[in-house]
């Protein structure tokens, strides 16, 4: 615990120094050490920063003036916040991964109800639950029942498909919506086929061939 | 060396019968004539026949035994070839190598994947895509129109995962990708459009 300690005093001075590097000349100079300071709240929190430093860089590429980006930051530190004590209510022991938070933030982002996303947790309580989640914002932002789209997904789960493989549940789903079904008997039509959903088309040879990488990617 | 009496050689021969002789001698002309007589004898030969069918019925080794016995047996390769053909097959290496093999595009990880970005816009001069995979850093990712059709793509491997993103046009204007499934506030006002890159080797 004291060389956890230790090593975050000692981390924190770099990874400020990071931070600031890496807003110096992307966003308004007046912001920049606001954006550092939510940063540095956050880290303190336990909660992941990266969506902050993402959310003023694209505020500063975007041309956005400071007030707005620094009121943008703010409220994705309150969106990680609630996805933070979400997590911890529904079960998840702290610290919780980076990866989960934004997840779930990037969720009630999309409108989809918070009792929702933690009926999820409480059912699937072992993470990874990305693709999950991902897969209920999807039905939910095309206009599923929260309830009857997290019933899916889990019955999906539990039937064995597991990671990306939900987000094809949820593809399912709207294909049916698409052939002339309700999105009631969608549900029910891909319940009874679960787990044997068809998977995504793999790319073609000419795809992979043009594709080309970009020279940094960030990660997600 | 002893010598053989010359009565003995008379009987042996047939010119006395062997009743002519004493007991000893007689004794001494039967071991004489069966040790002819073993001499004499022929000796016993195979015929070629009975060896022929003694290796057919053998049995043949293990199918394991006769791989191990060739793969220790030293073989002797030799190659024929022609000078020119030689140097045809160095030239279609060559070729394969340097328009085939480049071609075949980047190695993916196990964490990476391909995404595709499509926009129509008819009267533009340039297109970026802009979103979180690059920082949201202008200029990094450009969209092309080869054939001039106003459709502009690119296609990008990404490490898998979530992205925000939009499209800037003439480097000055943002646009949501229309096409795209998923689409979430960007809280300046407008939606960012997201992909969810996916593994391709699964």
């Amino acid at each position: 615990m004291r060389l956890w300690a230790v090593l975050a005093l000692l981390g924190m001075p770099l990874t400020a120094q990071s931070v600031q590097s890496r807003l110096e000349g992307r966003i308004p100079s007046d912001a920049v050490p606001v954006v550092d300071s939510l940063v540095q709240v956050a880290l303190h929190e336990g909660l992941p920063s990266e969506p902050l430093v993402q959310k003023a860089l694209e505020g500063g590429a975007k041309q956005v003036p400071s007030p707005r980006i620094v009121a943008a930051v703010q409220a994705s530190l309150g969106q990680l916040r609630d996805a933070h004590e979400l997590l911890v209510r529904a079960g998840d022991q702290p610290p919780i991964r980076a990866g989960e938070v934004t997840t779930v933030a990037w969720a009630l982002r999309r409108k989809v109800p918070p009792s929702t996303v933690a009926h999820v947790v409480t059912e699937l309580p072992h993470p990874p639950r990305a693709a999950a989640i991902h897969a209920i914002a999807d039905l939910v932002a095309h206009g599923f029942d929260p309830d009857s789209s997290a019933g899916l997904i889990i019955a999906a789960v539990h039937g064995g498909l597991q990671r990306d493989r939900l987000l094809d549940v949820s593809t399912a789903a709207l294909h049916e919506v698409q052939r002339g079904r309700t999105r009631d008997e969608a549900i029910a039509v891909v319940r009874q086929q679960l787990p044997n959903v068809p998977g995504p088309p793999k790319p073609e040879r000419g795809t992979i061939t043009r594709a080309h990488r970009p020279d940094t990617p960030s990660p997600p | 060396m002893n010598t053989i009496d010359a009565r003995i050689h008379q009987v042996l021969d047939g010119e006395l019968p062997a009743d002519a002789l004493p007991a000893e001698q007689r004794d001494a002309t039967d071991a004489i004539r069966a040790a002819a007589d073993l001499l004499a004898a022929p000796v016993p030969v195979r015929s070629l026949e009975s060896r022929v069918m003694a290796e057919i019925h053998r049995p043949a080794p293990s199918f394991a035994r006769r791989v191990t016995a060739w793969l220790a047996t030293p073989h002797a390769i030799t190659f024929r070839v022609r000078p020119v053909w030689s140097l045809a097959f160095a030239a279609a290496a060559a070729v394969f190598t340097l328009f085939y093999a480049r071609d075949v595009g980047p190695q993916l990880g196990e964490h990476e994947g391909i995404a595709q970005f499509v926009g129509r816009f008819p009267d533009a001069r340039s297109v970026h895509v802009v979103g979180t995979f690059n920082d949201w850093r202008p200029g990094t990712i450009a969209l092309q129109d080869l054939d001039h059709d106003g459709v502009w793509t690119a296609t990008v491997v990404l490490p898998a995962g979530t992205y925000e993103y939009m499209f800037v046009v003439d480097g000055e204007r943002w646009v949501p990708d229309h096409l795209a499934d998923r689409l979430v506030a960007d809280d300046f006002g407008r939606e960012n459009s997201v992909v969810i890159v996916r593994p391709v080797h699964r």
